[in-house]
């Protein structure tokens, strides 16, 4: 299969509260390869992470997107979960009374990946200590009350739980201290692979050291204006955005 | 135990019921009745029209006159209440609460060997006329039309005292059951806690699923006495055709402890009055509720707070998901007299609407007549939040079952404050089973 586009989003227009953000974003992300969603605050990444996941509040007006083939835009969000899709939030959610360890349980059974309670336990446990997240925080309720950090590295421990097919990663190393990005690097690179695919968005070339992307595209305004290897994450890091926006825009129309 | 009182097989509420009952009580109870009976008779009947703690709550259809006392007991609804005792509570003891029948204190021994009398009413209010009236003082005759009405006509009843300096070595878990197509009941509790002394009781009425009408006339009457500590537990199961109507009080001396928690889950119509009078200086009561209306429900919780001596502390919360065409009213009241100087109460009701035809309404007041108090009330409603519920559906849950996670959630941290474990996870599995989330039911714990 490899080659053959798992997501794939064509003229994707997306408008919140009647205001149009995306204006015809073109990607795809080709089975089990890692790539980076790069832009300006503002351009609109957090909201392709949203339409592509199904958030009712962003609405598709034009374009497609799909996942392995199947229509995303007609599907609830729990349908493109159980399709092998996964947000890793920037802004994660706090529901207070909803325990992190019920949470997860809940997930695996409504993706039809349920094990046995002790083995549940057990895989949860490891995860956490991978992760380096204290027992205690099973019982906690989720996100609520959790620093920054935590609430990171508790939405890498539902990705290692729930092994999606393609995890989009929304900011997830910002707010991580040092340490923490590497835990939480470290955590992603051992699921990415032939059976994961990571579309990781950032604003930093440190996270994309450790997961070394395929490709990396720059979303501006509501479009994808340019895409490229690695490299191009290393000349928006010593230039800003404004040499690549310069250059786009000198460029002949093809 | 005396024997229970007769009165004529599926008599109508009316003078003869009333006069066969005083004629087979002691003379002190007697008269009560009997002066409780013409209260009753020359009290209306409370209107929404005309008075103000109904005017949200429409009784109109209840027609008192055509319900007989209750005089059977249904096995299937008696047997089902000792499971969940023998699950939740295997340790407390167990009281029938079932008039005319028969009435049983099982597993009680232990209760028994200190001191501690778990009777029913009718026993206590021959063989302990004091107790039995010390325990009554904080009701009235006449305060009500539905009070004066149980005065008049309670049968069996379930009694608990315990003796001074006495920490009751196990809860006692009290079963109201009522079947039987417009019978009347009046499920009673009295509770009279002397000084020191300490007791958990668990009080739980069912009648069978079903829309079977039926009246319940609600009487809880606790008394606590100086540095005494009391948790209550009740939980409101009945079937969905049941007129309820409860007062549920409890007056506290001087620092005693009160832990209330209330569930509402059944009946059709629900008027319940939860209140705590704090008598003495240094008492303190924490009241929690937890309701879940849907289909046609309609519950009306209004709560009191009465600070009447200082230093006295109070706090109330009660949460509400409210779901269907169910409606929910709520009026909470902290009031607090002049000589309840420093007195600290806080009164709290959070409503959940979980469908376009359910409603809640809440107001909370403070009366204070006291200076230097610390009082505060709040109340919010709202819809499930669309964030919340895409957050858990981004992981693949269903809507329908990542709301039953929210509202679930949303009563938690009530169910959280329970006083007794076991109970508190048959409170737990009570709200998973009405609200429908399979996945809450189940702890991965
Ligand atoms: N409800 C809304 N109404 C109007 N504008 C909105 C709404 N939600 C988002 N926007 C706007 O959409 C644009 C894109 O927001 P988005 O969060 O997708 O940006 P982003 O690329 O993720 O930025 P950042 O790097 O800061 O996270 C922003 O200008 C934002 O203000
Ligand atoms: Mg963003």
């Amino acid at each position: 299969m490899s080659g053959t586009p798992t997501l794939s989003v064509h003229g994707l227009h997306v408008s919140v509260d009647g205001k149009e953000i995306l204006k015809g974003v073109d990607l795809e992300v080709p089975q089990g390869e890692v790539h980076a969603l790069m832009g300006p605050n503002g351009s609109g990444k957090s909201t392709l992470a949203y339409a592509l996941m199904g958030h009712p509040k962003y609405q598709v007006t034009a374009g497609a997107a799909s996942f392995d083939g199947a229509d995303l835009i007609a599907l609830p969000a729990d349908a493109r979960a159980k399709l092998g899709l996964f947000l890793c939030f920037q802004y994660p959610t706090a529901i207070p009374g909803v325990t992190t360890v019920n949470f997860i349980r809940a997930a695996l059974r409504a993706q039809g990946k349920e094990v046995p309670a002790r083995e549940f336990l057990n895989r949860l446990a490891a995860e956490m200590a991978l992760l380096k997240i204290d027992e205690s925080f099973r019982q906690r309720y989720i996100n609520d009350g959790f620093s920054g950090g935590e609430k990171k590295r508790s939405e890498i421990l539902q990705l290692a739980m729930l092994r999606p097919r393609l995890a989009i990663l929304d900011e997830t190393d910002s707010g991580l201290d040092v340490d923490a990005l590497r835990t939480v690097a470290e955590g992603v690179m051992q699921l990415a692979g032939p059976d994961m695919g990571v579309l990781v968005i950032t604003h930093y070339p440190r996270i994309l050291q450790y997961l070394r992307p395929d490709r990396v595209h720059v979303l501006h305004a509501g479009r994808v204006i340019t895409s490229g290897g690695a490299e191009l994450a290393q000349r928006i890091e010593r230039g800003g955005y404004e040499p690549i926006l310069g250059a786009v825009a000198a460029a002949p129309v093809a | 135990m005396t024997a229970p009182l007769a009165v004529r097989p599926a008599a109508e509420i009316g003078p003869d019921v009333a006069a066969a009952l005083a004629a087979a009580s002691p003379p002190w109870l007697a008269d009560r009745r009997r002066a409780a009976w013409d209260a009753y008779a020359t009290l209306p009947m409370p209107s929404s029209a005309r008075d103000e703690d109904w005017r949200r709550t429409d009784i109109s259809g209840l027609h008192l006159e055509q319900h007989r006392m209750l005089d059977s007991v249904n096995a299937t609804v008696v047997g089902g209440m000792r499971r969940e005792h023998d699950a939740a509570a295997p340790e407390a003891a167990f009281a029938i609460d079932a008039p005319g029948t028969y009435q049983v204190v099982e597993n009680a021994d232990a209760l028994l060997a200190q001191g501690i009398i778990v009777t029913t009413l009718e026993d206590a209010a021959s063989r302990h006329a004091e107790l039995t009236r010390r325990a009554l003082a904080p009701l009235a005759i006449d305060e009500s039309k539905f009070i004066a009405l149980w005065n008049a006509v309670w049968r069996g009843g379930v009694f608990v005292y315990v003796p001074a300096g006495v920490e009751a070595l196990a809860p006692v878990w009290i079963a109201h059951a009522v079947a039987g197509e417009r019978a009347a009941s009046f499920p009673t509790t009295v509770i009279l806690l002397e000084d020191s002394a300490s007791l958990t009781v668990i009080d739980t009425y069912t009648s069978p699923k079903g829309d079977v009408e039926l009246f319940s006339d609600t009487v809880a009457v606790m008394t606590a006495g100086r540095d005494s500590r009391l948790d209550y537990c009740a939980l409101q199961q009945w079937g969905d055709g049941v007129w309820h109507v409860a007062t549920r009080r409890a007056s506290l001396g001087a620092n005693a402890r009160l832990r209330f928690f209330g569930a509402t889950l059944g009946a059709r119509v629900q008027k319940a009055y939860w209140e705590a009078v704090l008598d003495g200086a240094g008492a303190e009561a924490d009241l929690f509720g937890l309701c879940f209306a849907d289909g046609k429900q309609h519950h009306d919780h209004q709560s009191l707070q009465a600070h009447r001596a200082p230093e006295t502390r109070s706090n109330l919360l009660l949460k509400v998901a409210v779901r269907d065409q169910a409606r929910s009213v709520y009026s909470g009241l902290i009031d607090v007299a002049p000589e309840a100087v420093h007195a600290d109460g806080y009164v709290q009701n959070r409503n959940l609407l979980l469908s376009r035809g359910a409603k809640a309404d809440s107001v909370p007041r403070l009366e204070i007549r006291a200076n230097d108090v610390r009082c505060g009330h709040g109340a919010t409603a709202g819809h499930i939040d669309q964030d919340e519920r895409f957050y858990l559906m981004a992981r693949g849950v269903p809507r329908e079952q990542a709301d039953a996670l929210i509202v679930r959630g949303f009563m938690d941290d009530v169910v959280d404050r329970i006083p007794h474990r076991g109970f508190a996870e048959l409170i737990g599995q009570l709200l998973d089973a009405k609200i429908g989330g399979p996945a809450a039911a189940e702890q991965g714990r």
